[in-house]
């Protein structure tokens, strides 16, 4: 960034020569600097990008449907995959996970084509898990969340693995905090996936979809992004409250951009604001907040239109 | 116009950071159209002897003249740590500090500490304002070597109560803001100013409601975070929440009326 003039100036020179030339699609970027934006226009760049939240929820929080398409009509995001994940530490019975699908079923109805639903099971129930699968792809949900009631890489998640590898579909895992402190934080159980284990699970199973969940929410993400750099199969959410600085950054060179994908987990403002502070080219802007997830959906053909 | 009221020059040890220089600070700025900036060294958390940061970031600034036009020093004082009194003098009669930076979590003292209400009162005498943050970061992805200890926001209350004329800046209000009736009335009536970059200041139209319009703006606690996030929420807001002259009292209004600009 040596940039001679200020944003204030270029930008207000670039509006003229668009005025003049007509080409009303020519954004003011700064060329020595492609990501660098006039504050004014903060919410003009914002809303340019077509978003699809990869890792969103309902019924974990106080926020309601409504005010969570709210906060996604202010900032942009037009789709967003919602589950609602088992409580940790939860017995995690079939009773259990099929009141959190249906409460995302509900959700969908609400507000269908800004929701698309991902349903949760536990393996360690194996023939309730697989009706579910059944009983929740047939009311229209791609692809599933799930929390920490079973390790990634358990054979006890073998056939719901082999299952979503023919549905085509991504398994969204759960990722732990507290990693940097070497013991994990107290509020993660011990069967919590480990980035390790899903370097464990993508290598046993190279044709099935994973993604790594929040690099935001508390886990080390410098950790946990070498720990899967070799992982073609796994893809990561940039997800999470713990908007640090250059971490999109960070987790760009060790990931890529085919597999990073733009997502919230409640943490609008944050995950958000993190991308368009991210070093990125305006192709990867694309691909993170739209169309990498667009390409897994596509693979099921439930993308968005 | 825009002030950003959190922001950092320095090393964070534990992690590498990216524009932590008043060089890099003020590319950043150009950037985004960041006109002032309020900075002080994060060197001044881990040397024992904070002065050390603080003439590093006087030197710092004294080494091209545009730095002094944009940024406002900060000085980290430790008053635990002995010859803070001189120091808080040097800083403020020869240093060009702007106000106090007070770092308790991490200095290992308590706010209602003797001397740390000494040094509030002074910076009341000078008319220096007095800044900390609820925390630095996020302490479950810090390391294993860092202080695990965050604050809420009661938890700045006993130096409220102790100094009530003295000026505050809250920064990086990460976790809980929920306060009786009576905490509430005390930040109300304190001289106080909230930066936007925590995380809890998701709901910041609820937050002007509830603590008024002008305890707020604009904060990135840059490097340590996103540069883009703290004015995000603010630019988000709806008219409804936040007119155009609320949200350039956010912008810079509060904050130039607070640092007497």
């Amino acid at each position: 960034m040596t940039s001679s003039i200020t944003r204030r100036k270029f930008v207000t020179s670039s509006a003229a020569i668009i005025g003049c030339t007509g080409l009303v699609n020519l954004n003011y970027r700064n060329r020595s600097n492609p990501n660098s934006v006039e504050n004014e226009d903060l919410m003009e760049e914002v809303l340019r990008y077509e978003k699809i939240d990869a890792h969103a929820h309902v019924g974990l929080n106080a926020l309601t449907p409504t005010d969570i398409i709210d906060i996604a009509d202010r900032l942009g995001i037009g789709t967003l995959m919602i589950s609602k994940p088992m409580k940790p530490g939860s017995l995690g019975s079939p009773e259990e996970f099929i009141a959190c699908n249906n409460e995302v079923h509900n959700a969908v109805k609400a507000f269908p084509g800004r929701f698309i639903g991902m349903l949760t099971l536990n393996p360690t129930y194996p023939k309730e898990s697989m009706q579910e699968i059944k009983r929740c792809t047939d009311l229209g949900m791609v692809g599933m969340k799930l929390y920490n009631h079973v390790k990634i890489n358990d054979p006890l998640f073998d056939p719901v693995i082999e299952k979503f590898i023919d549905l085509k579909m991504v398994i969204l895992m759960h990722s732990p905090i507290g990693k940097s402190r070497v013991v994990l934080d107290a509020r993660e159980p011990p069967n919590v996936s480990l980035p390790e284990d899903f370097v464990d699970a993508a290598r046993k199973y190279p044709e099935a979809m994973f993604q790594f969940a929040h690099i935001g929410g508390g886990i080390d993400w410098e950790d946990a992004c070498k720990a899967l750099q070799h992982s073609p199969n796994v893809y990561v959410d940039v997800s999470g409250s713990n908007n640090e600085g250059g971490m999109i950054d960070f987790a760009l060179r060790y990931i890529g951009e085919d597999r990073l994908l733009f997502g919230c987990d409640y943490s609008f403002y944050q995950s958000v604001g993190g991308m368009i502070a991210a070093d990125l080219s305006e192709s990867q802007r694309k691909k993170l907040f739209f169309e990498n997830y667009q390409a897994i959906l596509k693979k099921s053909g439930n993308h968005v239109n | 116009m825009l002030i950003d009221c959190n922001s950092y020059v320095g090393h964070w040890p534990f992690r590498q950071l990216r524009g932590n220089t008043c060089r890099g600070l003020l590319e950043r700025m150009e950037t985004y159209g960041v006109d002032m900036t309020v900075v002080s060294n994060l060197n001044g958390i881990f040397y024992k002897n904070t002065q050390h940061a603080n003439q590093e970031l006087h030197d710092e600034i004294n080494s091209d003249k545009r730095f002094a036009k944009q940024i406002i020093p900060f000085a980290v004082i430790n008053p635990v740590y002995s010859g803070w009194q001189t120091d808080f003098e040097t800083c403020r009669t020869k240093l060009g500090m702007k106000g106090i930076r007070l770092h308790p979590i991490h200095h290992r003292y308590e706010l209602d500490h003797p001397n740390c209400i000494e040094l509030v009162r002074m910076a009341r005498d000078y008319n220096l304002p007095v800044a900390m943050s609820l925390r630095m970061v996020d302490a479950r992805t810090s390391s294993w070597l860092d202080v695990e200890k965050e604050w809420s926001l009661r938890d700045i209350i006993p130096i409220l109560k102790e100094v009530p004329d003295a000026r505050f800046l809250v920064l990086n209000v990460a976790n809980s803001t929920a306060l009786s009736d009576e905490e509430l009335q005390i930040f109300r009536n304190t001289n106080l100013i909230m930066d936007t970059s925590g995380r809890n200041m998701n709901d910041l139209g609820q937050m002007l409601s509830q603590f008024g319009q002008e305890k707020f703006a604009f904060g990135t606690h840059a490097p340590l975070l996103d540069s883009r996030t703290g004015l995000l929420r603010i630019e988000a807001l709806r008219d409804q929440e936040a007119d155009t002259k609320t949200k350039n009292l956010l912008r810079f209004g509060n904050i130039k009326r607070f640092l007497k600009l």
